[in-house]
């Protein structure tokens, strides 16, 4: 039968020649299979997985930061893909991502689940892509300053959690008093060097 | 057998108003139950039958701030949660009390992290503070039995509450 000749392949072997050559490495740990690839091939391979091998599912995705590791980039962009039915399948695609042009095509038009996939990653990483027309923030408040999942953003923020005014009853009405150290550093892009700079040097252990 | 069997018929009881009016309300407090992590668990045990917090008289648990007079905050504030809370401690009518109930409510807990508020005292008035992760029942009945004193010593002509 078809159906389990196509079961039997592992999402590599699956693949044609010239998709083949665009994976950097594959790499299988407990039973799970992660194929690699560049930031330009992304929407290639993602492409052809949906409309072509039936990936009908993005079970999630997220990023890694690999700040400071011996690795190819700083980022790496994880999605995971289920092919529900007979042939089921997953595997992990990880995309290679440069920390100078942290961003991607969006592949919501494959998958609606990635629009919320890609708002998260967004908002955790700062990771743009490209084409998602809803890139608002996700889990932090819309005003946030920063993308906390950063490995140089301090683990305790910038002093946003300081932020509030404080709510203090007067007899019978409510006052707002400006709380006394007020953030300095909220409202910055991610990607200056003034910014990387400033966070390195807060998240030094006092 | 109610109070008017104890006066007796035509008897009658000398109080100040202020006197009354604490009793009345110490003994009736109205909870607004701010539960956002699993201190919250610990507190509607707290309002379940084995604890049993109408024994206390608060079991009037009131789910619109503007019917309530005692905020519970149990559990952990996050960035975007702080706002929220200041806007329910802010509809909540006069005069009204505070229980920070739990390490991450009242300190940040174990979360020191960017999106934790360390301590809502920061930005709203607490009057008790409930030690614990989560804290027992217990402990919450005796930060109530702690707010009905704070209750009771209210003054009209002064005190938090006076104009
Ligand atoms: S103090 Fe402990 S039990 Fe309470 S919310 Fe925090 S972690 Fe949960």
């Amino acid at each position: 039968m078809a159906a389990d000749m196509v079961d039997t392949l592992s999402p590599y072997d699956s693949l044609p020649e010239h998709l083949r050559a665009l994976v950097t490495d594959q790499v299988e740990h407990q039973g799970q299979l992660a194929l690699h690839c560049l930031s330009a091939d992304q929407r290639t391979m993602l492409e052809h997985f949906r409309t072509q091998q039936g990936y009908d599912f993005l079970v999630d995705m997220t990023a890694i930061d690999h700040l400071g590791m011996d690795q190819p980039e700083r980022f790496e962009v994880v999605y995971v893909l289920r092919r529900l039915g007979e042939n089921s399948q997953l595997f992990r695609l990880h995309v290679w991502l440069s920390e100078d042009s942290p961003d991607l095509p969006t592949v919501f038009d494959l998958w609606d689940s990635a629009r919320w996939g890609e708002r998260e990653t967004h908002d955790m990483f700062g990771i743009t892509f490209e084409g998602n027309p809803d890139l608002r923030r996700f889990l932090m408040p819309e005003d946030y300053p920063g993308f906390p999942l950063l490995k140089d953003y301090p683990l305790r923020g910038m002093g946003e959690r300081r932020q509030f005014p404080r709510v203090v009853p007067r007899g019978d009405q409510m006052a707002e008093e400006e709380p006394e150290d007020y953030p300095t550093s909220i409202g910055r892009g991610m990607h200056t060097p003034e910014y990387t700079e400033e966070v390195r040097r807060d998240s030094k252990p006092k | 057998m109610g109070l008017e069997s104890l006066i007796g018929g035509e008897g009658f009881l000398t109080t100040t108003v202020n006197s009354i009016v604490n009793w009345g309300r110490k003994n009736a407090l109205w909870p607004m139950p701010f539960g956002t992590a699993c201190c919250a668990i610990e507190m509607m045990a707290t309002f379940s039958g084995r604890y049993d917090i109408s024994r206390f008289g608060a079991e009037v648990v009131r789910f619109s701030p503007r019917q309530a007079d005692l905020l519970i905050v149990s559990g952990r504030i996050s960035l975007k949660m702080m706002p929220v809370l200041q806007k329910i401690y802010r509809q909540m009518p006069e005069p009204k009390w505070v229980i920070s109930m739990g390490a991450c409510a009242s300190c940040g807990g174990v979360f020191d992290t960017y999106t934790l508020i360390q301590g809502v005292d920061q930005f709203i008035p607490v009057d008790v503070y409930v030690p614990g992760c989560p804290p027992r029942p217990e402990s919450l009945l005796d930060a109530l039995l702690e707010i009905q004193n704070l209750v009771g010593e209210e003054r009209f002509d002064s005190g938090k509450h006076g104009s």
